[in-house]
């Protein structure tokens, strides 16, 4: 066994720790915000490791070096969109008016959304605005 | 209730009777006939080494042409269902910062991915179909990001139409050189990529009919959600 697939198998073995970690968040966290932000957050850095250690590994056993660029175009891919589409779940999630945790302490989005509308002043509430 | 279990005791009846007609096929033993055939001859004949896009569009053109058919009337079909004097967007709230930067960022990037699996289509897994879809997916993305974004209408339609009728008329050259319809002539005819199968410039008439397929497909799916994300407005 060489250097590569060695550091493969210890970044695929690291990936998928970080895939049960991501799991175990998503049944033990109380609110949809809390679950959001594990699940996103280690599923994303788990992908990275499984991705980009299954290129080493492969090249590491033999194939051809395409594997790399490959996994690593596929893991750039997931980098920069899966932070959006948790965004973009989160906040669709908050506009819905799904409330936080009971335990939660500051709603500093909450005040802003307040404050804006006292500024605007007797306008009509658009209705799905909190 | 009882509404509820006859329909369970129904398709659990249904399944038996499916997997006793299935348990006497055997599993895992070579039964090929027709496949054996194409697995030997692909190479020689189409110049693909993509087994699967050398069946679709060369053995068996005439299904993929019924494809493409099916999707021209499923587009046209909404077309004319909501067809409506007046429709705009009435999509309230723009997406937020993040999503709209970001979309916009992405967009080329799923038009290129999209391109390359239909160029691709007889040497990797894919095609015209996943590749219009992908294009496809690229408009509803600008489409969910801005509330005003609008696929240019006229170019699409226009292309559309040209790109179906490319297809038909690749098949029609055929039938004017050997004598039947979607022959592959590019590669039968010229014998051109002969020396290079394996790498991109291949594949006979594949890669060509997955463009005109792969550009159909994609402008017909971005007009079905262009159609279905209209709502009609009240003078």
């Amino acid at each position: 066994m060489n250097v590569l697939s060695a550091t493969g198998e210890a970044l695929v073995l690291i990936g998928t720790f970080f895939y049960f970690l991501s799991t175990l968040g998503l049944i033990r966290m109380p609110d949809v915000y809390n679950r959001m932000q594990t699940s996103t957050k280690s599923a994303t850095l788990g992908s990275l490791g499984v991705l980009v250690g299954t290129g080493f590994w492969a090249v590491g056993k033999g194939y051809s070096w395409a594997w790399i660029v490959q996994t690593l175009v596929v893991a750039t891919f997931l980098l920069l969109t899966n932070p959006i589409s948790a965004h973009a779940l989160i906040r669709a999630a908050y506009k819905r008016g799904i409330p936080l945790w009971s335990g939660s302490v500051v709603d500093k989005y909450h005040e802003h959304l307040k404050k804006k509308e006292e500024t605007v002043e007797e306008a009509p509430i658009e209705g799905d605005a909190e | 209730m009882l509404k509820r279990s006859l329909a369970i005791i129904t398709l659990l009846i249904i399944g038996y009777w499916l997997a006793q007609g299935l348990a006497g096929v055997p599993f895992g033993q070579d039964k090929m006939l027709v496949g054996q055939y194409y697995l030997n001859h692909v190479e020689a004949q189409t110049g693909a080494i993509n087994v699967v896009t050398a069946i679709v569009v060369n053995y068996r053109g005439f299904d993929t042409l019924g494809e493409v058919t099916v999707l021209f009337i499923a587009s046209t079909g909404v077309a004319a269902l909501l067809w409506g004097r007046k429709k705009k967007r009435t999509a309230k709230t723009e997406g937020s910062v993040v999503l709209t930067t970001g979309i916009s960022l992405l967009f080329p990037f799923v038009l290129m991915f999209g391109g390359y699996i239909f160029i691709h289509g007889h040497l990797t897994p894919g095609g015209g179909f996943p590749g219009g879809a992908t294009i496809a997916t690229g408009f509803l993305l600008m489409y969910m990001a801005f509330i005003s974004y609008e696929i240019p209408h006229g170019k699409f339609e226009v292309t559309e139409g040209l790109v179906g009728m490319g297809y038909v008329i690749v098949g029609l050259i055929g039938l004017a050189i050997s004598g039947y319809f979607l022959f592959d002539w590019i590669w039968q005819t010229w014998h051109w990529g002969a020396g290079n199968i394996g790498r991109l410039f291949s594949g006979g008439f594949i890669p060509v009919i997955y463009t005109l397929i792969a550009l159909k497909v994609g402008t017909e799916l971005s007009g079905i959600i262009d159609n279905m994300l209209k709502e009609e407005v009240k003078e």
